[in-house]
């Protein structure tokens, strides 16, 4: 792990180069991500931190190639999953892909399971899918999987009808049918924000688990900073379609350079910390991401603001250890002439 | 299940009792019945008249007999017609209106539901464009257009169908076509559009992207998954279907001259017959009541999340 | 429209960015989705076309829409021929075409085998179109004589769409022989115009106040009869006793007057029109003409001429005669009102009956919805048969009818509505504040849920007219004089193979309005539900 920005290709799992992703609609096009590159290794845990609307989810859509189209449409950039390019796969490649070596977990477990088709039915039907099983056996394996996840009865519960689960339950049955083809990577998004707190802190302690156990990859996408810091190895910070500061986990926290992570570190209610009883908050709103003129799309909100964030999108700064930040802060007048 | 199927045909009966009760207050209290028609009865004959048809016992009394009388299955007699009574002419009409319903309302599902679903996956290309257009067309053009439009072209120029006629009187099964096609379009255009915006919606649900995030075959997924979602719109709009037919068999059985119930109703409200044109409509009722019972257990069985209590 | 743009570039804000800061108004929002929607903006073209032609129909340069002219019987459709030379036409090529079947018109081999193919697929029309031309070819030719007997049918004809006129009396004017004033007879006094009356048929004024008093008996015992059916004889004079005693001086001078004034008008019109008739035969007049005719002595008239024949038909006539432009004008004023009465009837019911229902709730809200459920169980559109065969079949029967039985949808759907809605904060904020029921649900609650019911009442009005229309196709709703479009095409429907224009035009005319209005439908509510399209 210390050496983790050194070329290590066969532990680079998954590469998402300058990947950009736009909307059409009546306003204008939306630039819901904006070329954003990150690396995922092996075993590794990312967090994708930023406020809603800042293009996280769209993100993880697209490296599944998930987003509705039209108005979505990626319109440039890299995914490459054990050095394929997803976005240049055939339909069938795809279909291969998704649910076997890359799996998806989404926010609200009410919705995202099929209300009409029994727990058993859709459990079989996706390890089937990937795996050359007979009915039987897949059935054994989703048992298996479920009380993996710790479903109580397992057995009887299989043939239940999702509506007949609580929240909590059945964001465990997603779990169990994203892991049930010991997937790669799992990418999970804001798997805990539809749920109560004190289910949250299971659901997130089980994913950790089972990754750890089945050696997954976890892309964990979330705009809790708290979720961050237990869970994840190294983190993104997306901001209006971009990424902002990239870092280890405890490099961020000892060290948070962007002004944004800096306030969203700050405003994070703590325990240990007395903040004089007042919390940070950064002031104003997130930016509209249709026809965003070139700036930093944080300015207005920044107590650190120069002229030329008003007019020029940072480059990206690598301060050492893998940790790159996009601030006009950490650029030398000397290096921004020969931008 | 039991107690709900119970629950539901206890359901059925204030239905019923409303629909039998405006039945009797419409032949008792109409004007212009048969008897005050164009000439003055004498006194004697009008008496007798009035004694035959039980039309000097108390309105209550009356209302317990009629009850009773519709009840047993007997609609009465015709007061216009005096060979028969109203039963003779129902079930000699009621199969031909019958046949003719049941094939639209199966055509119009069958249409209705592959062109709304093929609309719907191939959103925005011509297939989605030509079945919306003919759906336009039928939920706009009234059947009493429709029809006369299909006799013309197609009985009169191409001459391919017959103008008219009825095939349980010996005219051959091509006099079915065009009354069952002009039947069938509205509901069928109802349906397609219904079908295609529900499929739309399930298609953009959460769980069909659950499942394309499985890996799953487009063609599984809007057969597993998606079509017993986007059925049930489409389920709950067959009671007005059923309906619709009913109203509408009324002018096709008109424009096509099928001797169906639809057609003896027209004649009748013209004739001021009411016990004839009441016991076409206690007759419509019902199965209408019936379909709508059927229409509920099918809803329930098809959706998981409907419970029982 | 600059000066609205100047105003509105005013009131943008922007932002940090220059992006210009729209308010998130969903009714702002749904218009300028509306106005993007180009079918939908059409179809609001369209239905504004169609309201402006049935309100504005009786300032219309048309013909009545009741008016019968017997001799006028389905002709076709024409821009360029008057009735006269239609009439002509038609005459001709029945001629023609008898003469063919007789024998003493020749025509080419191919020419025959194609006649006789029309005829049996019974295609008259064009059979009696060609038989036209050829028969006009072969007599210009001189192939072809006329016979004597046919030549007089012609003649005659011609005499006839000369000398054939359409008199309307304007105006009777009365010069007093003493003072020489010429008075509008109009605004005489009752006894004077009844003097006038018996002076001009030289009867004496009892005999005509005689006949006058019978005349207006029978003129109301017709109206007693047509608004009571099923009563003796004796029970119609007692309610004309009652009307009479009923009436003011006043009320029955002015039936007195009307009596006899139109039979002055009737009377001069018949002497206008012999007059009129000679010099149209002789030429010696210009039609259209319009001047004053003195009739007998002191009494002159305005009067107003022109050839019955010189009528243009551009959408042709029916069975009796009368132009169906006018008819689908005004059979469109008909529909279109019932269409737009009745949704607003009927939501306005359904909202009132949903909005207590979802409110109030509880037992309220358990009996509304009862009876719709049992409601729902009727075939409905067969009681409103019932109910216009019981009622009468007239225009506001038809209506009520139809507004009693429509509510149901729009009240289950803002019940609906209403229980979403009151358990949010701003209803707990209004009753915390202690406002009455009614002002909850009128201020608040109807205010929120009302693009639904815009949405539903417009695409509520096609089905409307489509029920009304189909009940006057089946004969029980509109009656003659009146039209609807249902009427129209019902009538047309027996002779569409011999005149399909009497089908064609009000059947294209009324769907093309439902097509509108279904589109306008479509478009308000994609307008105002995005979510149904697939955007952002």
């Amino acid at each position: 792990m210390t050496n983790a920005t050194s070329p290590d290709t066969y532990k680079r799992l998954l590469e998402v180069k300058g990947l950009q992703t736009y909307f059409k609609t009546d306003a204008g096009i939306v630039k819901a991500v904006d070329g954003i590159s990150f690396t995922l290794n092996k075993g590794e845990t990312l967090g994708i931190v930023g406020e809603s609307g800042s293009g996280k989810s769209v993100t993880n859509l697209s490296i599944m190639r998930l987003i509705p189209s039209p108005p979505g449409k990626i319109v440039g950039g890299e995914v490459l999953f054990e050095g394929k390019d997803i976005l240049k796969l055939s339909e069938s490649e795809l279909r291969h892909l998704r649910g076997n070596d890359i799996s998806m977990i989404f926010q609200d477990p009410m919705t995202s399971l099929n209300p009409f088709l029994r727990i058993s039915t859709q459990m079989i039907e996706t390890i089937r899918l990937h795996k050359t099983m007979s009915r039987k056996e897949a059935l054994a394996k989703s048992i298996e999987m479920l009380k993996l996840v710790g479903i109580p009865a397992a057995e009887e519960r299989i043939h239940s009808y999702p509506h007949q689960f609580s929240g909590g339950m059945r964001q465990r049955v997603m779990i169990a049918m994203a892991l049930s083809c010991e997937a790669k990577i799992l990418i999970a998004d804001e798997p805990t924000t539809a749920l109560d707190v004190t289910i949250q802190a299971q659901i997130l302690e089980l994913i950790q688990e089972l990754s750890k156990k089945l050696d997954t990859a976890v892309i964990l996408i979330t705009h809790d900073l708290g979720v961050v810091a237990g869970m994840c190895d190294t983190v993104c910070v997306m901001y209006a379609g971009k990424i902002v500061e990239k870092a280890k986990t405890d490099d961020l926290y000892a060290k948070p350079s962007h002004p944004y992570t800096f306030g969203l570190i700050q405003s994070v209610p703590r325990l240990d910390k007395a903040h004089d009883g007042k919390l940070f908050s950064i002031e104003g709103q997130p930016p509209n991401v249709i026809d965003l003129p070139p700036c930093c799309p944080f300015h207005p909100r920044c107590h650190k603001a120069m002229d030329i964030c008003r007019t020029k999108y940072p480059p990206t700064k690598d301060l050492g250890n893998g940790h790159e930040v996009s601030c006009w802060l950490f650029i030398d007048e000397k290096e921004h002439s020969h931008e | 299940m039991t107690k709900y199927i119970i629950r539901r045909l206890l359901g059925i009966i204030p239905t019923l009792l409303v629909i039998i009760t405006i039945s009797f207050f419409i032949i008792r209290v109409a004007p212009g019945g048969p008897f005050d028609g164009e000439r003055a009865l004498p006194e004697v004959v009008k008496r007798n008249i009035e004694a035959k048809y039980h039309m000097n016992d108390p309105l209550i009394v009356q209302y317990g007999r009629y009850m009773f009388d519709v009840l047993r299955g007997d609609l009465g007699p015709s007061y216009r017609y005096k060979d028969h009574d109203v039963n003779f002419y129902i079930f000699q009409s009621l199969p031909n209106s019958m046949i003719l319903g049941a094939i639209a309302i199966s055509l119009s599902i069958i249409f209705g539901i592959t062109s709304g679903m093929l609309a719907a996956v191939k959103q925005n290309t011509w297939v989605d464009y030509l079945s919306m257009a003919l759906a336009v067309v039928g939920i706009s053009v009234p059947l009493f257009v429709i029809g006369p439009v299909l006799q013309y072209i197609f009985a009169m120029r191409l001459g391919w169908f017959p103008t008219s006629g009825w095939f349980r009187s010996g005219d051959g099964w091509k006099t079915i076509v065009l009354p069952a096609l002009t039947l069938a379009f509205a509901d069928f255009a109802t349906i397609a559009r219904l079908t295609r915006s529900s499929m739309l919606e399930t298609l953009r649900s959460d769980y069909i992207r659950t499942a394309k995030a499985k890996g799953m075959k487009p063609s599984a997924i809007i057969f597993k998954h998606s079509m017993k979602g986007a059925m049930l719109p489409i389920v709950s709009y067959l009671g007005p279907a059923f309906a619709g037919i009913i109203t509408g068999s009324v002018v096709v059985e008109t424009v096509f001259r099928i001797p169906g119930l639809g057609r003896f109703f027209v004649q009748s409200s013209f004739n001021r017959d009411y016990t004839l044109i009441v016991g076409v409509v206690i007759v419509y009722s019902v199965i209408l009541v019936i379909m709508n019972f059927l229409v509920d257990i099918v809803y329930s069985l098809l959706d998981p999340r409907i419970t029982y209590k | 429209m600059n000066l609205f743009n100047k105003k509105s570039n005013k009131l943008q804000t922007t932002n940090e960015f220059n992006q210009v800061v729209v308010g998130n108004s969903l009714t702002k929002d749904a218009w300028r989705r509306l106005k993007k929607n180009k079918m939908a903006v059409i179809s609001v073209i369209i239905v504004i076309v169609y309201i402006l032609l049935a309100t504005l129909a009786p300032i219309l340069p048309i013909y009545p829409y009741d008016e019968i002219i017997l001799d006028h019987q389905h002709l076709k459709p024409s821009f360029s021929k008057n009735a006269g030379e239609l009439l002509m036409e038609k005459r001709l090529a029945d001629i023609y075409t008898q003469a063919w079947r007789q024998g003493r018109m020749q025509v080419s081999e191919a020419e025959e085998e194609m006649l006789w193919a029309w005829i049996d697929s019974s295609n008259a029309n064009k059979v009696w179109d060609y038989m036209f031309v050829v028969g006009s070819e072969q007599v210009a030719e001189g192939t072809y004589t006329l016979t004597a007997a046919e030549k007089r049918i012609i003649e005659n004809l011609e005499k006839k769409l000369q000398t054939d006129l359409q008199i309307t009396v304007k105006k009777v004017w009365y010069t007093n022989s003493e003072t020489g004033k010429k008075e509008n007879v109009a605004r005489l006094p009752v006894e004077q115009v009844v003097e006038i009356y018996a002076e001009m048929v030289g009867a004496s004024i009892a005999s005509v106040s005689n006949q006058y008093e019978r005349e207006i008996e029978q003129q109301l015992v017709k109206v007693i009869m047509a608004q009571n059916t099923g009563l003796t004889p004796e029970e119609y004079l007692l309610l004309y006793d009652k009307k009479l005693e009923s009436m003011s001086e006043r009320e029955h001078d002015k039936l007195i007057k009307e009596n006899v004034f139109s039979k002055i008008v009737s009377y001069a019109k018949d002497i206008a029109s012999q007059d009129l008739k000679t010099a149209a035969t002789d030429a010696s007049a210009e039609f259209p003409l319009d001047k004053e005719i003195s009739i007998l002595g002191s009494l002159s008239a305005d009067v107003e001429a022109t050839r019955k024949h010189d009528r243009q038909y551009y959408l042709g006539t029916d069975n009796q005669g009368r132009d169906m432009l006018s008819r689908i004008i005004y059979g469109g004023q008909v529909s279109i009102a019932i269409g737009f009465i009745g949704t607003i009837t009927s939501v306005l019911i359904g909202i009132v009956l949903g909005s207590l229902a979802g409110y109030l709730g509880g037992k309220v809200d358990y009996f509304i919805m009862r009876i719709v459920d049992i409601m729902y169980g009727l075939p409905y559109m067969l009681l409103v048969i019932i109910a216009m065969a019981i009622f009468g079949r007239n225009i506001l029967n038809l209506f009520f009818a139809l507004a009693i039985i429509s509510w149901l949808t729009i009240s289950r759907m803002v019940r609906g509505q209403i229980m979403s809605l009151k358990n949010q904060e701003f209803i707990e904020a209004a009753r915390s504040m202690g406002a009455p029921t009614w002002r909850i649900i009128f201020k608040h609650l109807v205010p929120n849920s009302l693009s639904v019911i815009i949405v539903f009442s417009t695409l509520r009005i096609p089905s409307f007219i489509m029920t009304e229309s189909f009940l006057s196709y089946l004969g029980l709703g509109v009656q003659a004089p009146y039209a609807s479009w249902g009427s129209l095409v019902g009538d047309a429907v027996g002779g569409m193979t011999l005149y399909p224009w009497k089908l064609f035009f009000p059947a294209a005319t009324m769907t093309i309005f439902l097509f509108a209005m279904n589109f306008l439908g479509d478009g308000l509510r994609d307008a105002f539900d995005p979510q149904s399209k697939n955007q952002l």
